[in-house]
């Protein structure tokens, strides 16, 4: 028995759980086709349901199946996951306000402390920050004047030049 | 004769500055894709999807296409030098490739992986040049019914039948149509999983799935769980091959070619079967069987690279005839084609013929130019594999910001690139299948469309769709590709 694949296993059931949910609420108005919006629905919450339970059956019975090894280490390096995802969403809840070129490079520099902390190489002296955020910006800021300038697609800024 | 016509005219096209100049940086930028490990077409396609709201689509198709096949090149670059294989496609390129560049002769095996790439890929879009248009005016006679049952079809392959485990692949597939089900409904116009939430109301971005499943899931993959993995990489030697080599190559990418167009062709895609089968006809045909899993066979090399690279190009043939896509990368291109309003399908060949002809001769084009920039230029290429992976990855996050801000300026659609990708190192945790997911999502409310359609035609009657020759027949397909294997497998402990 396998807890981690059991969890997968019960997850993907509160999927079809959701989605059938999901589906009494939809109207079944079928027309000419015999069927409505809310078969589809109902078709994938029920299939989920079942997937689920066999992938929970496979799981208490000695795991998945035919499943090759995960590549990597057995367990997870979650401080270095926890800078990374910190990474991610502060640019989410940033980048509306400090424009995408600063947001991107705080990101960055944030990853890099991340994957250098997963290797065992955590560096936090201020050089390393500052060298990390140089590289960062000059990753982002190139990205953000092609697509600005070149392509005309909308990236918020920190100010409305166009450039930061 | 028609088609030298269009194709002439296609050439024109594809051959001004500015479609050239999009040409070539599709294919440099492929191949830098291709050889930094961690990201792959189809992700790079998608992250670059916002261009489609400002560039007209011929351009963008063709800088497109020009990623796609440019990261096949590239992928067998680091395959051959990095002793960690990138997609799955090049991993059997990695047992040959890898055993010659550890013996000193690297230069070889990318000469023999680039040029056999080279000619496949020729050959393959020669094959799509004067097939696609017959498939094409065949597929004008299918209905709806025919339609549902050949995306059925390509959901059972690509779900259930190419994968080592059905209910993963099965769960991985409910999974994309259950994203592709959030939005309006496109025949009743009812919304559906929006939870009130307006930025759904659209639906879910392709870019948000695959950047998040691929990019973001990938990166955060590596963290948690190969930060300690050593990457070692082998010597680089001079790009050459001896006549020897020559000699052994040529009969191995012609007969690859061959093994791999049929399995792009046919909706049931994926490289993966046509490189294994061809590394095993090589395998066996070869006069150097000593060399196989020793000193590297150039053979092992020569032949997956090509049915690769043929597999791919032919992909493109169910994707512009029938709009069917059979990898994640054809189906983000066809999330391409649906921004700019195009169905790719029969009726792309009457409606926009200048465009399919202009992106056709543009992979005559590309593949030249690839030639160019993997023979000559490979040392450059190879300079890519020294990036550290904490800068590879963490500069990855920031296209991936742009591929799914870019789209639609949501700050909310960064949280759920988040979520996508946690989703994303799961299913990889766990070994579920990606493709269903991006084709699952992207195919989903197609097929919902054709069905329903198809039942309206049969008043609701689901005998619609054995009443009809053609639905028959891909009805037995579809049986005969989910049940064969089944009772193929049961037969094999008995005897």
């Amino acid at each position: 028995m396998k807890p981690q694949q059991t969890l997968v296993g019960a997850g993907t059931l509160v999927l079809g759980v959701a989605l059938a949910l999901g589906a009494i609420g939809i109207r079944s108005d079928a027309g000419y086709s015999g069927v409505g919006p809310n078969f589809l629905p109902w078709f994938v919450g029920i299939s989920l349901l079942l997937c689920g339970a066999f992938l929970v059956y496979e799981a208490r019975t000695g795991g998945f199946r035919v499943m090759d090894e995960p590549s990597g280490a057995e367990r997870g390096d979650w401080a270095g996951f926890a800078w990374v995802s910190i990474g991610i969403l502060a640019n989410a809840g940033l980048i509306t306000t400090i424009g995408f070129i600063l947001s991107c490079t705080l990101c960055f520099v944030f990853a890099v402390r991340g994957f250098k902390s997963a290797a065992g190489r955590l560096d936090l002296s201020p050089r390393a920050w500052l060298v990390d955020f140089a590289i960062g910006f000059s990753i982002a800021a190139p990205v953000y004047w092609m697509f600005t300038q070149l392509l005309a697609i909308n990236l918020p800024g920190l100010t409305s030049t166009g450039w930061l | 004769m028609d088609i030298w016509n269009q194709l002439l005219q296609g050439f024109m096209t594809a051959g001004t500055p500015i479609n050239l100049m999009w040409a070539l940086l599709g294919c440099t930028i492929g191949t830098a894709i291709g050889v930094l490990p961690g990201i792959g077409p189809a992700t790079a396609v998608a992250m670059l999807l916002p261009i489609t709201l400002k560039v007209e689509p011929t351009a963008s198709m063709i800088f497109f296409a020009g990623i796609y096949y440019g990261a096949m090149y590239g992928g067998s670059t680091t395959s051959i030098l990095l002793n960690t294989p990138g997609e799955s496609a090049s991993m059997v390129t990695a047992m040959e490739g890898n055993r010659m560049a550890k013996n000193g002769r690297a230069g070889a095996a990318l000469a023999t992986s680039a040029i056999g790439s080279f000619v496949a890929g020729t050959i393959a879009t020669v094959v799509v040049t004067f097939c696609a248009p017959l498939v094409a005016a065949y597929a004008i006679k299918l209905g709806p019914p025919e339609y549902f049952l050949l995306m059925v079809l390509a959901f059972c392959t690509v779900s259930a039948v190419l994968g080592k485990s059905t209910v993963r692949g099965l769960t991985a597939l409910f999974i994309g149509l259950a994203m592709g089900l959030v939005g309006i409904d496109q025949i009743s116009g009812q919304a559906r999983y929006t939870a009130g939430v307006p930025e759904l109301l659209d639906g879910l971005e392709v870019v948000l799935i695959a950047v998040g499943l691929f990019a973001v899931g990938e990166a955060l993959y590596n963290v948690l769980y190969e930060g300690r993995t050593v990457e070692s990489e082998n010597p680089m030697s001079k790009v050459h091959m001896t006549r020897e080599e020559w000699k052994r190559s040529w009969p191995a990418w012609i007969r690859a070619t061959f093994i791999g167009i049929p399995f792009g062709t046919i909706p049931a895609g994926g490289s993966e079967i046509p490189t294994f089968l061809s590394y095993a006809t090589e395998k066996k045909l070869s006069k150097h069987q000593s060399e196989f899993g020793t000193t590297g066979a150039i053979e092992g090399v020569a032949g997956p690279e090509a049915a690769n690279n043929a597999a791919i190009t032919a992909t493109l043939i169910p994707l512009l005839t029938l709009g069917i896509p059979t990898s994640n990368t054809t189906a983000i291109l066809l999330g391409a084609f649906q921004n700019y309003g195009i169905q790719p399908g029969p009726q792309l060949f009457e409606k926009n013929s200048a465009l399919v002809w202009a992106l056709i001769a543009s992979l005559y084009i590309g593949n030249v130019m690839l030639l160019i920039l993997n023979l000559p230029l490979i040392g450059l290429w190879v300079k890519l594999l020294k990036v550290p992976k904490s800068y590879l990855y963490a500069g990855i996050l920031i296209f991936a910001t742009v591929g799914v801000y870019g789209m639609r300026q949501s700050a909310f659609d960064l949280v759920l690139l988040y979520a996508i990708g946690l989703l994303g190192v799961v299913m990889r945790r766990f070994d579920f299948p990606t493709a269903p997911v991006v084709v699952g999502m992207i195919l989903g409310p197609l097929a919902e469309a054709q069905m329903r359609n198809a039942l309206s035609i049969g008043e609701g009657s689901w005998t619609i769709f054995v009443q009809r020759p053609g639905s028959i027949v891909l009805l037995a397909i579809v049986l005969a590709v989910l049940l064969l294997p089944r009772l193929m497998k049961l037969r094999k402990p008995k005897s």
